[in-house]
Parts: C-alpha cells; structure tokens; sequence
C-alpha cells in the first residue's frame, strides 16, 4: 500500500477517537491508502472526526465533502465510552432493583474486582488491592424479594407491593433510568419483565416515565455480577454516547456521505448507533488489528494466523485459528466484570514505552509492567522522563533513526539516553552499556516469545502451524527478535504496520452477535437427543430472528443476511465451555438429531486439541452452556494491494546509506532504506533498517525481508 | 508407548501420544514422550549420583557454607545475566501458564473458581526452584514429600521412571492439609532425573468421617479419610487403575475427585514438556546449573529485602485459637473447650537473616486443627509473598533463608502421623495474624507505614456438607453425575482485610491463603450446590475492627434449601469466643462468629403470602422476626453436622478485619461514610467513637451533632483516666488473678499442656511473672 499516486476515490474511512488524538484511515478502490490526525473533540466528537478525515485527505488533495461521497463504508471505533468510565465522567442518576438481600453486590464486586486488573505482583500485594468506587450509590438500589432458580423455575414468587415500593423510592430519588437484574433471570425473565410491568403502572399514577432495561433483554449471560455491570455501564458510560455518533453520523451526511455509519463493536463485527445496545462498542480499538488479520489470512488463504501488536504500553497477542478467533467473557473494564463479548486477546506489559530499571535488593533486571507510553523515553528532550524505557535501548543500538522518528516529530538525543542507560541500568549491573541495552530487548522480547509460546500451546497448537503477522508501531522492530526463539512457518510484516489495526476495523463484517445463557444437558447415552435439537432449534430461531430484526432497522433486508449459529458447550461437572461454530452447512432453519451429532462432533475434536493431556470426560455427557447467534451482511472491504513485482535489487532511490548497529555482541554496518520507496520483489537483506514516518523495522544480521506484491514483507533466516 | 491400545468406553487419561485427535491432526508439540517412556537403571542422579547421595551433599554443603549447593557466587546470574533471566522467566512462564491450561481442562469447582491448584517444580533432590500463582503456601510441602521418597529410596526399591506418577496428601510427609492432593511427575533427561514437577489441588470432599473439604468433627486419622503415603500412583504417563478406583469409590464426589487429577496430571505433563524445551535450548548443563542458582538466589533475595525493608529487632506477639467443643462435638475425647496458645517471636538481624520461633505453643489436641510442619511452613510463604516477597520469586532458597522453629510435639509440629490434619487452618491461620503484626511492627519502624496489616479475619464462616436431589430433579442431570451434591462455597474467601497505618483495610475481598479471592456469583454456586439456595449476600454492620484506620467489613447471607434431601451442614468457625488476635496501636479486632439457623420454618408459607423472609441477622436479633421454626443461635459460629430439610434456613457471616490506632482519632468524615455505608450503626459509632448525630436510614444521610459528639468524647477520655491504672498496678492485679486460679477452663486447659509441652516456655512464664514453681 502507498500512499504516494494520485488520483484516489476514498472508499472506506476507519476511525478511532483516542483521548487526545482522532485517527482517521482511508482506503481507496486501488488498496491505496492515506491517514489523517486531529485533536479529539470531547464536546462535540464529530469536529475531530471531520477534522482528522479532512487532514487524511489533503494528502491526496481531496475535500471532505467529494471524499465522503465516494465513501462505501465508514467504521468508528473509540475510548470516549471508556474514557468516561475510567475518569468517572459518565451519567449517574441509575436506578437498580434487583434480589432483596443482594442490594449490596454491586458495591462488593465479588471480591475480584478489588485486584483483577492488577499486575502479576500486584495481585499477590495484597496492600495494593482496593474496590473500584461504585457507579450505583447503594441509596439507588433497592432490592425485591423473588427467586428463580437453576432451572427458570419461579421458586419464590416476586413480592409485588415491594416492588411497587422499590419503584417509588427510587422514582423519589429522580433516577433517569432503571435497571433491573434479578438471579437466574437469563433462565426466566419472567420476574424481571413483571417488575418492568409494575414499575410502568406506578409510573402512569405518578405521571412520569423513566426507561427501565432489563438485564435479561440486554443480555442474558449467566452470572448475576457482570450482567448487572454491564446494564449499569450502558446506562453510566455507554449511552451518553449514542448523540455523539449520531452527530457523527450526520456531520458526514451533510457533507453528501451516503455510506453507512457503523461502530465497531468487541465482537467482531459493526453495528449500527440506532442498535439497542451499545455496551459491545466500549472495548474495541486494540482489538482492530485482529479483524486486520482475520481479513489477511482469508485473502492469503492461511487457516492459522498469530497476531502480534507491539505498542508503547503493552504486547497484544490474539490467535486466528482455523480461520477464526475466539471470544471471552471473562474480562473485566476499569476493574468492573463485565459479560461483553470479546475478541480473545492476551496483553504483556511489555511495551516499547516501558520502563528500565535494576531492582536494588534482588539485582535483577526489571521492565515495565508501567510505561512511559508517548512520551517515548528519555531520548525524548521535551519528555521529562528521568528512567529510561525500551525505545532508548532500541536507539542506542543504532536501530532507529534519531533524525527521522515518528517522521522526525520527535527528535532522539542518544547521548542522553546513552547516559542515562549508563547510570541506571548498566552501571549497577556492572554490564557494558550496549550489552546491557541489548540484554534489555533480549528479555523483553522472550517475555513476548514467552506469551507466544504459551497461546499456541494452549490451543494444542505448535508455532510450527502458524503464520505470524507482526503490526503496530513496535511490531516490525521487535518481530526478529520475538519470533526467533520459535518456529513459524512465516512471519510478515504488511508495510502498512502502523497502521493495521485501522485498517482492521474497516475489515470487520456488519454483524450482530446475540448470546443467550443455556443450561441444556445431552445425556451420555443421547437418550434426549431430539429433545435438545428442538430446543436448540428453538433458540437459534429466536436469535436468528433478533438479528433478521436489527438489519430491518438498518435497512439492510435481511434475506441477505448469513446466519451463523454457534454453542458453548463443556463436558457436564466441568466449569469452562468451549465455543464451537455450527459446522458449515448443518444449520438450515433447524437442527435433527444428526445435525447435533456433528456439532459435538466438532467440540470432541476441539476440546481434544486444546486440553490434549486432560483428557476428554465423553461419559459424563455434555453440557450445551450458551447459544451464541451472529447475523452477518455483505459489506464493502479494502483489497489487499496487488502490484507488479520486480528486481530483488531495492532502487538506488530508497537508499538512505549506513548506519552501525549492534548486534549478537558486535556493531555492523546496516543498510538503511526508505519503507516507501522499496517496490514489490525487492528483497532486503540484513543487516538493514527500514524507515517509515511510523514505524522501522530491523533486518538483523543473518536475515533477510522480501517484499511481496501485496506490499508485505516475509522477515525471514537468510538461510532458510 | 505400550499402553497407546484402548477400549472406547474406557474414560480417557492425560496422554498426549495416545490421543488420536493429537496424532490425527499430527500436532504434537512434543517428541520427548517416546524418551519418556523407555526405563532408566539406577543411580538416577547427576552424574552417576544416587538421589540419596545428591540430598546429602546438597544438604552438607548447605550447612557447610550457608549456601545453597555451597554457591557462594552466581556465576551464571552474573556471566550470562540474560540467559539466566531468561530461563527464570520461561520457567515461572510455564509454571503459570501450565496452572491456567489446568484450570481450564478440567477441574473441580473448588478448584476452578477459587483457584485453589499450584505447581511447583522441584531440584531432583526436592527442593523448589520456582512456583506458579495460586495459593502459595505448597512451595515447601513438595518438598518434604520428595525428600521422604528419596530417604526411604524410592529409587531402587520402588523405582522412579520417566513416565511415572505420585501421589501423596499426607501431611505427616509433606501436606498442608488432608483435602490437599499433590501429583508428582519425575521429569527426566538422558537417564538422569532432571527435576520433578508437582501439582496441587484441594478437593471438595476427600471420603472422611463427614462430609466437606475442612472437617470440624475429626479427631484422629482413621476419620480424616483418604490418604496417599507417597504413592506411586502411574507409570508410563497413565494412572492405574486399582489407584483409580481407590480414588472414585473412597470419595463422594468421585467426578470431581477424576477431573482434579486430570487436571493436575495434565498440569505436570505441560511442564515437563516446558522443562525439555528449556534444555533442548540451553543446554542441560545450563539448565542444572540455573535451577541451583534460582535456590540460592531466592535465599539472597528474602536476605536482600528484609534488609531493605524491616527494622531489626525482636518482635513478640501470641495468637489463640479457640475450639469450643464442649456443646458441638461427638467424640467423648473432644467435649472440652480448649484454647491454642500461639506464640511467635520475630527475630530480624541487620544483614536481612530472619527468624521465627513458635516455642510455647499448644500441644496437638483431640480436634482436626493439628498443623504438620510442612503447612506451617506454607503459611509463612503465602504471608510473606503478600508483603515482602510479591515479585513472586519464592522457592525453596526462601525457606533456607528462614530460620523457622516449629516445636517438635507442638500443634505446629506433631511429628505424629496417627493424628487428625484435617483443618490444619484452624492453627495456620490464627498463627499467621501474630506473624503479620511481628512484621507489621518491623515495616512500621523502617518507615513503611503503608505495608502494615493489622491482621485479617479468619476465614470462615466455612459452611459444609452436602445432599441429594430429590428425584424429579435429580432426573435432569446426567447419570454420570449422581444426585450428590458437596456444599463447600468458596464464598469464605472475601472477608475484611486489617487497616495499616495510613488507611482503612480492605472491605468483603481478603483471604490469607489466597491473596486472589473471588466470591464466585450466585449463578455460578448454585449450579454446583444445587439444592442450597442464596437468599442474600450484604454487608454486615458493626463487623469491622475499630480504629483511627478501620479494619475491612464483613458480610453476611442466609442459605435455604429447596429441592433436596438428605442434607446435612456443618459451620467451620473462628474466632467463636475468644479474639484470635487484637487490633495494632489501639485499634480493635474485628468481631467474633456466632450462628442462627431455623428448623422447621414457615417460609414455604411466607413466600406465598408475601410475608418477609429473613435475609441477614442484622441488627442480631432480627432474623427470628421473619421466620418462625425452630431456631438455633449460639454464642459460638462452629456447629456440628446436622440434618437440613427443604425451607429450612442458615445464616453464615464473614468477618471484618482489625483496626490500627485510637478509634477518638478517627476522622469523623469517615466515619459520616461508615454510617451511611452500613459499616457500622449509629449506635455503635458514638459507644466507641463518641460521634453523635442523626441518620436518616432511608436517604442513607448522617448529620453529625458536635456539641454531642464533643461532649460523649470527653465522657469517653474521663472514663479511659478513670480505669486506667499504672503497669506495675496491672501486672500485680494480674498475677493475684494467676495465683488464685481466677481464669477460665480453656485458658487453663491452654497452660496446662504449654507446661507441659514447654518447659523453655514455662520457665519463661514462671520468670515473667515472678511465680516460682507455678502451674496452671
């Protein structure tokens, strides 16, 4: 991909809205593509996003308005939903009923919450571990006696002048909305709908109307915790969005944009702003470079991709299995449990950014887990840092270029990180400085080799059975040194690194993902073996019908709509499920005995690879956990560039002369070029640095980078 | 392999060779499993040594030298510091991620929700190189049990094999206690062994005398239940089966028993597998040499941070831990009330040496809370991870480097195999709240006022027991599974941390055992206790232990039974009656158990009138007026097993930590949020505190009136000089009261068998208070 020709009709448009800076990525029919910056816009959000958009098309001398109309697609991803959380800026005035006697849950957060996202040591320091302030004040909620059990079953009815009292207290303390969670609700929500019931007639006496959500609508996931979290986070963080995206929304209609606007959500897929529920949207930007890569790997027709994203605070890893990437739950935002539906993806706390320091009392080398994050290190003047990070390693090995980081933006003093290096680390080591600085990488990047080895292990997997993809503004420096100590049959490097998780989300397919909490038991025997098809039957039809709903609403028919049913299950007594995708083709409007057979089928022979050594537990019977339903429809993809390949012989005009840099305890003089000018078929031979305004990648010694007609590197053992 | 051959119906085992979807998709990861399996002759050692040789030289050299294999330098750790850091990483690496792979596999929920499952690997002469997360306080137990194997020559007479499984749960050998499973895995390496993995998980009931995973009415072995003597217990990477059945047909919960030694088996073979990997890439004579530096770094190390962070000094400070017996028990030998004495003495040096000294402490007793060496050991590694050593760096050099004396026939010490071990907590716990006061006062005086922990309350209350489904519901759950169901919530695990010295404790979220607790949600227990049911989770007032800093609260809950039948529950409590330990600078402890349970009750009535329900005891009391039945409440929170039926209820608390500091120094903000939090009533606040004011409980709003609050303050420093008295007034008022016997049974019951256990200690005591030829 370049940037560089003229003449383009943007066609997809991603966006991520940070904190302080708004990223726009533009792709154009040709696979060419432009990015844009401006200063986030909190008030009105819709500023920086044409602002950011608008600076990404001066680059290929466009407007904004002629480049909205050319646009098929637009994708937002953003923090502002999880900004608001985190600076406890969002909306308050949440009502909660839930079971009287568990008024008090919210506030104790199972305990877990007081150090769940807490570092290694963190969690063992007890010291350390403190609540996170409630959203709700215990005053708002209130609790109603009723019980379901287990099984749906209403075991204690629902005291209904309680409830009616519930109602009017908290109507009496001007909440704007309620939200009601009851236990086992996602078993039955006929307790919870009755409260929604009773709390619209005190409503109609009283004259007013407050919203009142039920957990069991939004989603109905077991665990009592997360789903009333996840109620209330949509209430606190998560609404007080949906004007800003529709202020987006329209900002780029007035300007001609005929495109749909969607939002990326954690899952997967985007979603519209008028969807019910936007709670997916609060997690997603991090998790773009996996759709990036789903996308890769479809077009390059690998079935196994490691994702690897190297940014200044932390080392994200996600695994495309097969073709797909598994989803979690188990994951908490700003220290509350949430049961949002998330890509899988493992963080280090192994940055670029991350601090270097010498643990006084043990005398060992320690990195991060804390990060100096953009201001980059000590090299940077302007920063005011005083402890040196891995990027002033990486400078004083020679391996990027002082003059011309993050295209000259910020300009790297190696003397001082030189000697501040000297002070700090090497010296109180009594190690040589650029052995030291070396050592520094070494560590962190067997801490990400570590991380890597672990992931694929833990599917059943060998390295052996992977293609790795290296992305983010770190990823192209580190990929040598973290993909050596293992065995992956390629690794690539897309020259568009930087920019890979934007260009990711606007990969991502239109889908709404519904789940729904299931406790469906299919005897050793198959003896109610129909029994559960027709049920499953059943539910996916709901499902199927939740999503045919939501593109209605979006004007999308859903005829066109793929349907893609898939079950958690787990051996019955065990506690962890595992997702498994209805095979390709079973699912035809329903589910036979035999179509059942092949699903379990298929979670044999994942739980067999993923948990080889334990041991499948096949007579204990299986346990169908969840029914996870996606719709998904056609929506318009960047194409993977496809240029002319020509010499391995890089031309003279990408050639920025030498530079030694220091490697397996030696200096060597390295090859520079321009990341730009390099053309398809050029081969890059170590040692070499390749310089982009965003990011550089190193070609050790002993290695060597073709660049492919898709403008992607293969880092590669010259020998190999 | 031999064994790859087998029937369909036959329940699969932790191989990675026999699996066919493995060798079907030809992804295996490993190529050592055919090594594994051929068969090594003695000596097995490094280099021609026997096990027995190599534990007798590591341990001359040890006291030769003070170091750890005699490594007065780390010449790997300082020449090839990288590769050093490297392999620790990988190792610890793998320990984890091995931990998590388990968890996932297949485990119990014990296992699973409270993470209660760690591994350790271990030196070929058994001593810890590296642990992972979990509950740490099996860094040591391993240990002994290897070392026990090795003593009684293992290696010729029942041979260790590459491909072969251990087991022991003994504590008398090397347990915490006897629900604690170890698995040992032999890892070897061209005829040598090269390590040893162990993994550990604490089962839900382990087939003793009652139900539950911490038994309170043992009082002897033969009714802990199933023991494994360092057993072997597999060879060629399989289980046998005789051990198989013993396992399944001597537990209740035979499917939770298979899945927890799945998941330890499988937990073991990932490590061996992480281990090869490491010597495959550095080397074996790397490797062999970073395992011995990792010990004698984790001594320097433990060296290096009490250095750095305690003030030397002798520190004293005495637990008790009350058994209340009298009313509960059933054996005629345990109908007492008794008293644990616990006294530990800190002793810091300025070069970073530590040690601790438990002379003094109770003899073992006719009760279940006999604690063998190994899990006193492993209480000191689990509280000192959480204050000193939380960079996770503990192993067995950690241990060298604590000179530790637990009394040889003391209750920290039996040394005697014939007794009950079952709740070893009873004692691990209460001591460990005088270690953290001894090293609180240490951190305190260096200046680390923010690392103090008051204490902790005990974890409890551990409710236990289990039933049967009654049919139409049973008929839902697969056979496999049976209709029993063990209760044994995890819920214990988030009680109140204690204050420091520059804040409150932790509220509902500390367990000392398991610094990563987590209550688990509703939806979760109750689809594993399926007949008891939840009918409230709140915090609980007045819990927490006074102070100018505040212990963490407490909470409280009630369960009820629906469905089921032949129920029957049991209440594991401390402190009962006696404070197990105080508050620091003036604050208080945290609050004493007490229990409330209704038989026979009208709430099947109630629910369908709508009538109220009870769904706590506070203010205590109050949960008899929403129920009517037969109701139980006792002074003390421990009860015996009993039948429950269908509607019948049981309250259960968890307390709250102790304070530090006058509670008159209390910022009256805070205790404005107290109030309205529900951590302590009204009331309460101006007895203690002398804060007066209104509290409108609806609006949750306290309005403070000063000129009451000042003046119940001066009532309460007039009343403090009133009854305060000069030491030597107090001393000599306490030792009329030793002459003339004026002091309870318990406490006398204790005294008795400290003199007898102690005459160290009884001297000291005769001396203190200058009663020559006293007895109790």
């Amino acid at each position: 991909m370049s940037s560089k020709r003229a003449g383009h009709d943007p066609e997809l448009l991603a966006l991520d809205t940070g904190g302080t800076m708004t990223d726009a990525f533009v792709v154009d029919r040709q696979a060419n593509y432009t990015v844009g910056k401006a200063q986030t816009t909190p008030e009105d959000e819709s500023e920086g996003v044409i602002g950011s958009f608008g600076d990404a098309l001066e680059r290929w001398d466009a407007g904004v308005d002629t480049g909205s109309e050319s646009l098929a697609g637009i994708v937002y991803s953003g923090t502002a939903m999880l900004n608001r959380l985190l600076e406890r800026e969002g909306h308050g005035d949440i009502g909660v009923i839930t079971n009287r006697g568990f008024e008090d849950s919210h506030r104790m957060g199972r305990g877990i919450q007081s150090w769940a996202d807490l570092s290694y040591a963190g969690r063992l320091h007890a010291r350390e571990h403190e609540h996170p302030e409630p959203i709700v004040p215990r005053e708002n909620i209130r609790g109603v006696r009723g019980r379901t059990n287990m099984q749906g079953i209403d075991v204690i009815g629902l005291y209904e002048e309680e409830v009616r009292e519930a109602v009017h207290d908290l109507l009496d303390q001007d909440v704007r909305v309620i939200c009601v969670c009851l236990i086992y609700s996602y078993a039955n929500p006929s307790q919870e709908t009755r409260v929604r019931e009773i709390a619209t007639e005190v409503m109609e006496e009283r004259g007013v109307d407050v919203p009142v959500w039920l957990s069991a609508e939004q989603n109905p996931v077991k665990g009592e915790t997360p789903r009333l979290n996840t109620l209330v986070l949509e209430a606190y963080a998560v609404e007080p969005s949906r004007e800003q995206l529709y202020g987006i929304r329209d900002a780029f209609e007035d300007r001609g944009a005929e495109a749909p606007f969607r939002v990326l959500s954690s899952s997967g897929g985007t979603v519209s702003p008028d969807h019910d529920w936007l709670a997916e949207t609060m997690l997603s930007g991090p998790i773009g470079g996996v759709f990036g890569a789903e996308y890769l790997a479809e077009e390059l027709g690998l079935s196994n991709l490691v994702c690897s994203d190297v940014g200044g605070t932390s080392f994200d890893v996600s695994l495309i299995t097969e073709g797909h990437y598994p989803t979690r739950w188990d994951q908490s935002l700003a220290q509350f449990l949430v049961n949002i539906p998330m890509t899988a993806l493992d963080s280090i706390g192994s940055g670029t950014g991350s601090y270097v320091r010498v643990d006084p009392a043990s005398d060992r080398l320690e990195v991060g887990p804390d990060s100096a994050g953009y201001l980059v290190g000590v090299a940077n003047e302007e920063s005011g840092l005083e402890t040196p990070t891995v990027t002033d390693c990486t400078a004083v090995l020679g391996y990027l270029n002082p003059d011309r980081f993050l295209g000259g933006d910020i300009p790297l003093d190696l003397d001082r990180a030189e000697a501040v290096l000297e002070e700090q680390v090497a010296g109180p080591l009594g190690e040589d400085l650029h052995e030291t600085a070396r050592g520094v990488l070494d560590v962190v990047e067997r801490d990400m080799a570590n991380e890597l080895r672990s992931m694929v292990l833990g599917l059943g997997y060998s390295p052996e059975n992977y293609h790795l993809v290296s992305y983010g503004g770190g990823g192209p420096l580190h990929a040598a040194g973290y993909t050596a100590p293992l065995d992956f049959k390629d690794v690539l490097v897309p020259d568009w690194a930087a920019a890979f998780s934007a260009f990711g989300c606007a990969c991502a397919d239109d889908a709404y993902r519904y789940d729904r909490s299931l406790d469906v038991i299919l005897q050793p025997d198959r003896s109610n073996a129909s029994e559960v098809a027709d049920r499953l039957t059943e539910v996916f039809r709901g499902l199927r019908e939740q999503a045919a709903d939501a593109f209605e609403r979006d004007g999308i028919d859903p005829a066109e709509m793929e349907f893609r049913p898939a079950i958690r299950a787990q051996y019955t007594g065990m506690l962890d499920d595992l997702e498994v995708r209805v095979p390709e083709g079973v699912w035809d409007g329903e589910l036979d005995v035999e179509d059942l057979e092949a699903i379990i089928e298929k979670f044999e022979e994942e739980f067999g690879r993923v948990f080889k050594r334990a041991a499948r537990s096949k007579e204990n019977g299986y346990q169908v956990t969840m029914a996870v339903g996606t719709g998904v429809a056609p929506s318009p993809k960047p194409s993977l560039p496809q240029e002319e390949t020509g010499r391995a012989t890089p031309p003279e005009d990408a050639s920025r002369g030498e530079r030694p840099i220091y490697w397996a305890g030696d200096w060597h003089d390295a090859a520079l070029w321009d990341m730009e000018a390099l053309v398809p078929g050029n081969r890059v031979d170590g040692p070499a640095v390749v310089e982009a305004p965003a990011t550089t990648m190193l070609v050790p010694p002993g290695y060597t980078a073709p660049l492919d007609e898709h403008r992607i590197y293969h880092l590669q053992e010259a020998d190999r | 392999m031999s064994q790859q051959e087998r029937r369909d119906d036959e329940p699969d085992v932790p191989n990675a060779e026999a699996d066919p979807a493995t060798s079907d998709a030809g992804l295996d990861v490993s190529d050592q499993k055919r090594a594994e399996a051929e068969s090594v002759e003695p000596p097995i050692g490094w280099d021609g040594a026997t096990l027995q040789e190599m534990l007798d030289e590591s341990e001359s050299q040890l006291e030769e030298t003070g170091h750890y294999r005699g490594l007065d330098e780390l010449s790997m750790k300082e020449n090839d510091r990288f590769e050093y850091e490297q392999l620790f990483s990988r190792l610890r690496g793998a320990l984890v991620s091995a931990r998590e792979t388990a968890l996932h596999v297949s485990a119990s929920p014990i296992v699973r929700e409270i993470g209660e499952l760690c591994f350790q690997v271990y030196t070929p002469e058994g001593d810890c190189v590296a642990v992972s997360t979990g509950i740490i306080v099996h860094v040591h137990t391993g240990s002994m049990a290897i070392k026990y194997m090795i003593e009684e020559d293992y290696e010729h007479d029942r041979t260790i094999q590459p491909g072969d499984v251990f087991c022991n749960n003994d504590n008398d050998l090397g347990n915490v206690h006897t629900t604690d499973v170890h698995t040992f895995v032999p890892i070897f390496h061209d005829g040598e062994l090269v390590a040893w993995a162990d993994g550990v998980t604490h089962e839900i009931d382990i087939g003793g005398m009652t139900r539950g995973h911490d038994q309170v009415a043992s009082t002897n072995r033969h009714e802990d239940g199933l023991y494994a003597t360092c057993e072997k217990i597999g060879e060629n990477d399989r289980l046998y089966q005789d051990w198989k059945e013993r396992g399944e047909r001597g537990t209740r919960t035979p499917m939770y028993w298979d899945l927890d030694e799945k998941c330890r088996l499988a937990g073991c073979h990932l490590i061996r597998d992480a281990v090869h990997g490491m010597i495959d890439d550095a080397g074996i004579e790397s490797f062999k040499q970073f395992m011995y530096e990792a010990v004698e770094e984790g001594q320097r190390t433990l060296n290096s941070r009490v250095e750095e962070r305690l003030f030397p000094g002798t520190y004293r400070e005495v637990s008790f831990a009350d058994a209340p017996f009298e009313e509960e028990a059933w054996q005629p030998g345990s109908q007492q009330d008794m008293l644990n004495h616990l006294p530990v003495e800190i002793e810091v040096d300025a070069d970073g040496g530590l040690a601790l000294d438990m002379e003094g402490a109770s003899p073992p007793g006719p009760h279940s809370f006999n604690a063998a060496e190994g899990s006193m050991e492993g209480g000191l590694w689990v509280s000192m991870t959480q204050c000193l050593l939380h960079d996770g760096k503990v192993n067995d050099g950690s241990y060298f480097a604590v000179d530790t004396h637990f009394p040889e026939g003391s209750v920290t010490n039996p040394q005697d195999p014939g007794l009950s071990y079952h709740t070893a907590w009873g004692t691990i716990i209460p001591t460990y709240q005088s270690v953290w006061t001894n090293l609180s006062r240490a951190f305190f005086a260096r200046g680390f006022r923010e690392e103090v922990v008051t204490g902790y309350s005990n974890t409890s209350d551990a409710v236990q027991g289990g039933g049967r489904l009654m049919k139409s519901f049973a008929e839902t759950i697969p056979d496999a599974v049976g209709d029993y169901f063990p209760v044994g919530p995890f819920e214990l695990s988030c009680q109140g941390l204690g204050a420091s010295a520059v804040g409150d404790g932790l509220d509902y979220g500390y367990a000392m055992w398991n610094p990563e607790s987590d209550l688990g949600d509703v939806e979760e227990w109750e689809e594993v206790q399926w007949g008891l049911m939840q009918l409230a989770r709140s915090v609980k007032p007045n819990t927490a232990g006074h102070g100018k800093y505040r212990g963490g609260s407490g909470w409280e809950g009630v369960y009820t039974l629906m469905g089921s039948e032949d129920v029957s529950l049991y209440n594991l409590a401390q402190p009962n009656c006696a404070f197990d330990t105080s508050g620091m600078s003036g604050g208080y402890p945290g609050a004493t158990r007490y229990s409330v349970r209704a038989h026979d009750t009208d709430l099947a009535s109630r629910t369908v009138n709508e009538e109220p329900y009870p769904v706590g005891d506070s203010p205590p009391g109050s949960f008899e007026e929403r129920i009517d039945g037969e109701i139980t409440r006792t002074e003390h929170g421990l009860f015996w097993p009993e039948e429950f039926d269908n509607y019948d209820l049981l309250h259960y608390k968890m307390g709250g930590g102790p304070g530090w500091g006058d509670p008159l120094d209390r910022d009256v903000e805070k205790l404005i949020e107290d109030i309205e939090d529900g951590i302590f009533t009204p009331e309460i606040v101006e007895n203690v505190y002398g804060v007066a004011g209104e509290h409108d409980a609806d609006e949750r709003e306290f309005t403070v009136d000063e000129d009451a609050t000042e003046e119940r303050q001066a009532e309460i420093r007039e009343r403090r000089r009133e009854e305060s008295v000069p030491f030597e007034e107090f001393y000599e008022q306490e030792r009329d009261r030793l002459q003339e016997g004026d002091y309870s049974d318990p406490v006398e019951w204790m005294y008795s068998g400290v003199f007898e256990q102690s005459a160290e200690w009884a001297d000291f005591f005769r001396e203190f208070w200058d009663l020559e030829g006293f007895r109790p």
